[in-house]
C-alpha cells in the first residue's frame, strides 16, 4: 500500500510537472521585441527642404515621430512587415511601437477606452464594427488608384472609405501536375464549363479528376465549404457570398443547394474523387494534396489555398514549379476568396499619413512585393514577386473581380462547426435539405446576436 | 447505533466541528462549488454571458424562455419534422450516441472482464495474463486514441496502412471506412472504450472473485456443482455488490468520455457524444450559455449514479 501511495505521488508531480511545461510553451507572447522602436534617437541632421525623400513622402513628420500599431502577425510575419516598413522608417526617421496579439478583445477594448493604437492591421468585419472611429483613407492622402475597384467597394463602409487592403491570400486554386496533365493529353480549363467537361474526360478516361479529402481533425469539412464558396463565386458572383456573410441571404438558398449539388456530385463518387465519398471524409486534407502529386498519382487535380505547394515540397522536396506542379484560378470564378488584412487609422497625425501614403505608393507596393509578405493588393507591386510562383497568384489577384472572405470564419457563434458538420454530414449521406435548414438557422442566430 | 457517552470535557460544542471541516470547506467552494454556481448561471445567459438566454430567441421559432440553451442543447441536434426523421437524428445525435456507448462499452468491459476474472483464475500464468488485459489502462485516451486510428486507417490506394483494412484486403475484401460509416464508427470507437477499461473492471471483479472463501467453493464441488453452476450461483451472486460498484463506476466514466470520441473522430460523421459537443460549444463556437447547458444536462445524468456509488460505499464502510 505505501509504494502505491508513492506512485501516486510521483504520477501527480509529473503532472503537475507537465502542465507547468505546457503552460510554458504557450504561443508567443502579446508584446514582442521592438526591434527598431527602441533605437537610440540619432544626431540631429539638418532640416530637409523637401519632405519628400525618394519616393517617400513625409510631408509634416517631425523627426523621431512614432507610430502605435497593433497587428496579428507574429515570428516570420512579423519580420516581414518590420522589414517592409524599414524604407519608409528610414526615409522619415520615424519609428513605430508595434504590438501584435491574435486576440481581437484587445483592440475592442483599447477602442472603447478611447486610446486605440494610432494604425491597426486586422480583418474586413472590424471596418464595420469600428466605423465612427476611424479616420477616411481620403482624409490621410491614400492613393486609390493602386487599387482595383472592388478592394475600395469591400473598404467603403456608409460612403466613407475606411480600410487600406495590404495583404491577400487566395485560395480560389486548383493545383494540378502540368506533366501528368501533358501525358495525358489535358489542358487547363478557362472556364467552368470547360473545367465540367475535362472532368467528364479523364472520368470517361478512366481517370479519377479530384482528390478531395477533407479530413481535419474537429475541423473536417472546410477544404468542402472553401469548395462550395469557389462554386458559388462561379454561378452566382461575390455580392451573392457578401450577402450570405451579411445575412441577408439564408444559407438554404435554392443557389446554395445547387452549389453542394455539384460538389457532392463529384465528392461522393469514386468515378470523379478518390475513393468517392468515403475517400472524401477519411483522407486528411494534406495526404489530398500529396494524392496528386505522389510517384503514382491518384487523382489529376487539388483545389487547395497556396499553402498546398509547401506541403508537397515539404514531402517531395525535387517538384519543380511550372514542370512537376503549379495551379489555376478556379475556372469562371467572379471573384476570389481568401484571407486579406486592412489597415485602418484610429489617430490621424503627419507620420501616420506618411505612412498610409507610403503603402499605397508605387514604392509601398513594389517593396512588400519584393519582400514577399503573401500578396499586396497594391498592383504597383505585381512586377516585383521573387517567384514566378507568386507572381502568378498576383496575376490572379489583380485579374479578379472581387474578393470575398471566407463565409465559416466571417459568421460568428456557431455557423463554422454548423457549416463543417453539414458538408460532412451531407458527403456522408445527409438530406441536403435538413442539413441546409440547420446551418441556415446557425446562421440566423448568429445574425441575432 | 447507541450514543456514546463522553466525558463532559471531551464534549465539542456545536462550533468545533466546523473548524476541522473549515480547510475543507473553503478548498471545496472554490474548486468545486463556486465553477457548479457560475456554471449553471451561465447556462441561463447568452453567447457571451451579459444578457439572458432568452434574448437570444429568434421570432418565429420555437423558444423557452430563459432555458432557450437547454431547447438548444435538447432539441437541436433532433429532426422533428416527421417520426421516422426523428427516430434517424436521434440514433447519430450525442444523446443516441450516449445510449450506445452506455449499453455497448459498460456492458462490453463488464462481462469480458468477469469471464476473463474467473477464467484465468488459478491458472499458471494468471498474473501475466492479467497484466496483459490491464496494459492498455495505462495508455493515455489520446495515446489510445491516436493507436486505434491507424489501426481503422483507411487508405484510398492499393496499399493499406491500417492493420484491418490490410488485413481485409489481403483477403480479398474491400477497404472499409471505419471511422466514418454511420453506424459503424460509434461501435469502432466503443470497442477502443473497450479495450482500455476491461483491464479495470478485470482487477476490480478478479480481488472479489478471490475473497470468495474457498469452503464454499469446495462443499458445492462436492455436492455435485459443475464449473458454470459454480460461476453463475455461487460466485455471481456473491461478488453483487462489487459487480455493481463497477457497473456505476463505468456509467460515470462513459458518460463523461471524451478524449476517444474528440480524437478519432472530432465528433464528425453522426460520432458527437455530450463532452465533445460541450467542447465544441464552448471553445470553437464561443457559445457559452449553450456550453455550460450541455454540462449541466450532463451532471444531471451523473449525479444519481454519483448517489447510487455513494450509498454502496457507505453501506460498505458501516459493515466492516
Amino acid at each position: 500500500m505505501k509504494h502505491f501511495r508513492k506512485s501516486y505521488i510521483i504520477t501527480a508531480v509529473l503532472l503537475v510537472l507537465a502542465l507547468v511545461l505546457g503552460a510554458c510553451t504557450k504561443p508567443a507572447p502579446t508584446k514582442p521585441v521592438e526591434p527598431l522602436a527602441t533605437e537610440e534617437p540619432k544626431v540631429q541632421e539638418p532640416v530637409k527642404e523637401d519632405p519628400v525623400v525618394g519616393d517617400i513622402d513625409c510631408t509634416g513628420v517631425k523627426e523621431g515621430d512614432a507610430v502605435s500599431m497593433l497587428y496579428q502577425w507574429s515570428g516570420e510575419e512579423e519580420a516581414k512587415l518590420t522589414a517592409i516598413l524599414t524604407p519608409w522608417m528610414e526615409a522619415c526617421k520615424t519609428t513605430v511601437n508595434p504590438e501584435s496579439s491574435r486576440d481581437q478583445a484587445l483592440l475592442d477594448t483599447r477602442v472603447q477606452a478611447g486610446t486605440p493604437p494610432d494604425i491597426a492591421f486586422w480583418n474586413v468585419p472590424q471596418l464595420t464594427q469600428y466605423k465612427d472611429k476611424l479616420v477616411p483613407m481620403d482624409t490621410l492622402g491614400a492613393n486609390k488608384a493602386n487599387y482595383a475597384g472592388y478592394w475600395g467597394d469591400i473598404g467603403t463602409i456608409d460612403g466613407k472609405w475606411l480600410g487600406l487592403p495590404v495583404k491577400a491570400d487566395p485560395k480560389t486554386l486548383v493545383w494540378y501536375s502540368p506533366a501528368a496533365f501533358t501525358a495525358a493529353g489535358y489542358t487547363v480549363p478557362t472556364t467552368w464549363a470547360e473545367l465540367d467537361a475535362l472532368v467528364e474526360k479523364m472520368a470517361a478516361d478512366g481517370n479519377v479528376a479530384w482528390s478531395l479529402g477533407m479530413e481535419s481533425g474537429d475541423a473536417t469539412g472546410w477544404t468542402g465549404t472553401d469548395f462550395i464558396q469557389d462554386i458559388l463565386l462561379v454561378t452566382k458572383g461575390p455580392d451573392f457570398v457578401s450577402s450570405i456573410i451579411a445575412g441577408d441571404i439564408p444559407y438554404n438558398d435554392p443557389a446554395v443547394k445547387e452549389a453542394y449539388e455539384i460538389y457532392g456530385k463529384w465528392a461522393m463518387d469514386a468515378k470523379y474523387t478518390v475513393a468517392g465519398a468515403e475517400g472524401t471524409l477519411s483522407t486528411g486534407f494534406n495526404d489530398a494534396i500529396l494524392k496528386v502529386f505522389s510517384d503514382t498519382p491518384e487523382a489529376f487535380m487539388v483545389k487547395q489555398s497556396g499553402f498546398a505547394s509547401g506541403t508537397l515540397l515539404g514531402t517531395y522536396p525535387d517538384k519543380v514549379y511550372g514542370k512537376d506542379y503549379d495551379f489555376f484560378g478556379v475556372p469562371g470564378a467572379q471573384g476570389l476568396q481568401g484571407g486579406s488584412d486592412w489597415l485602418m487609422v484610429f489617430n490621424d497625425t503627419p507620420a501616420v499619413r506618411s505612412l498610409v501614403k507610403y503603402l499605397s505608393s508605387n514604392k509601398g507596393g513594389e517593396t512588400w512585393a519584393t519582400i514577399g509578405f503573401d500578396l499586396t493588393p497594391n498592383a504597383a507591386g505585381n512586377a516585383f514577386y521573387a517567384t514566378e510562383e507568386m507572381m502568378k497568384k498576383a496575376e490572379l489577384l489583380s485579374s479578379a473581380t472581387g474578393f470575398t472572405p471566407d463565409i465559416g470564419d466571417s459568421i460568428p457563434g456557431g455557423f463554422g462547426s454548423a457549416e463543417f458538420k453539414g458538408i460532412t454530414d451531407y458527403v456522408n449521406g445527409g438530406d441536403l435539405d435538413a442539413i441546409l435548414d440547420s446551418i441556415a438557422a446557425a446562421q440566423a442566430d448568429a445574425m441575432n446576436q | 447505533m447507541a450514543k456514546p457517552t463522553v466525558a463532559p470535557v471531551m464534549r465539542q460544542g456545536k462550533f468545533v466541528p466546523w473548524l476541522y471541516l473549515l480547510p475543507a470547506i473553503i478548498v471545496m467552494s472554490i474548486f468545486i462549488l463556486y465553477p457548479m454556481i457560475n456554471t449553471v448561471n451561465l447556462s441561463f445567459q447568452n453567447a457571451s454571458g451579459t444578457a439572458s438566454a432568452e434574448t437570444t430567441c429568434r421570432e418565429g421559432q420555437a423558444c423557452w424562455g430563459a432555458f432557450e440553451n437547454y431547447r438548444y442543447a435538447l432539441t437541436n441536434e433532433l429532426n422533428t419534422s416527421s417520426a421516422k426523421a426523428f427516430w434517424n437524428s436521434f440514433w447519430v445525435s450525442s444523446y443516441g450516441n450516449m445510449v450506445k456507448w452506455l449499453v455497448g462499452m459498460v456492458s462490453g468491459t463488464v462481462i469480458i472482464g468477469l469471464l476473463f476474472a474467473v477464467w484465468v483464475d488459478g491458472i499458471k500464468s494468471e498474473a501475466l495474463a492479467k497484466s496483459i488485459i490491464f496494459m492498455p489502462m495505462a495508455i493515455s485516451f489520446v495515446g489510445a486514441g491516436v493507436i486505434w486510428k491507424f489501426v481503422y486507417n483507411y487508405g484510398t490506394s492499393q496499399v493499406q496502412t491500417g492493420i484491418l483494412n490490410a488485413i481485409i484486403s489481403a483477403f480479398g475484401g474491400d477497404p472499409v471506412a471505419f471511422l466514418s460509416k454511420v453506424p459503424l464508427n460509434t461501435f469502432m470507437l466503443i470497442i477502443v472504450g473497450t479495450w482500455m477499461w476491461t483491464g479495470f473492471c478485470m482487477t476490480l471483479l478478479s480481488a472479489a472473485i478471490k475473497s470468495i472463501p474457498e469452503e464454499i467453493i469446495e462443499a458445492s464441488r462436492i455436492d455435485g456443482a459443475t464449473d458454470y453452476k459454480i460461476f453463475t450461483k455461487i460466485q455471481v451472486p456473491i461478488i453483487m455488490p462489487t459487480i455493481i460498484v463497477v457497473i456505476t463506476t463505468m456509467v460515470i466514466n462513459v458518460l463523461k468520455l471524451f478524449d476517444i470520441v474528440y480524437v478519432m473522430t472530432g465528433g464528425n460523421y453522426g460520432t458527437n457524444v455530450l463532452a465533445t459537443r460541450m467542447y465544441t460549444e464552448m471553445y470553437a463556437n464561443s457559445q457559452y450559455g449553450r456550453g455550460t447547458a450541455i454540462a449541466v444536462i450532463l451532471i444531471l445524468f451523473i449525479v444519481p449514479f454519483i448517489i447510487m456509488n455513494i450509498r454502496r460505499f457507505i453501506k460498505e464502510e458501516a459493515m466492516r
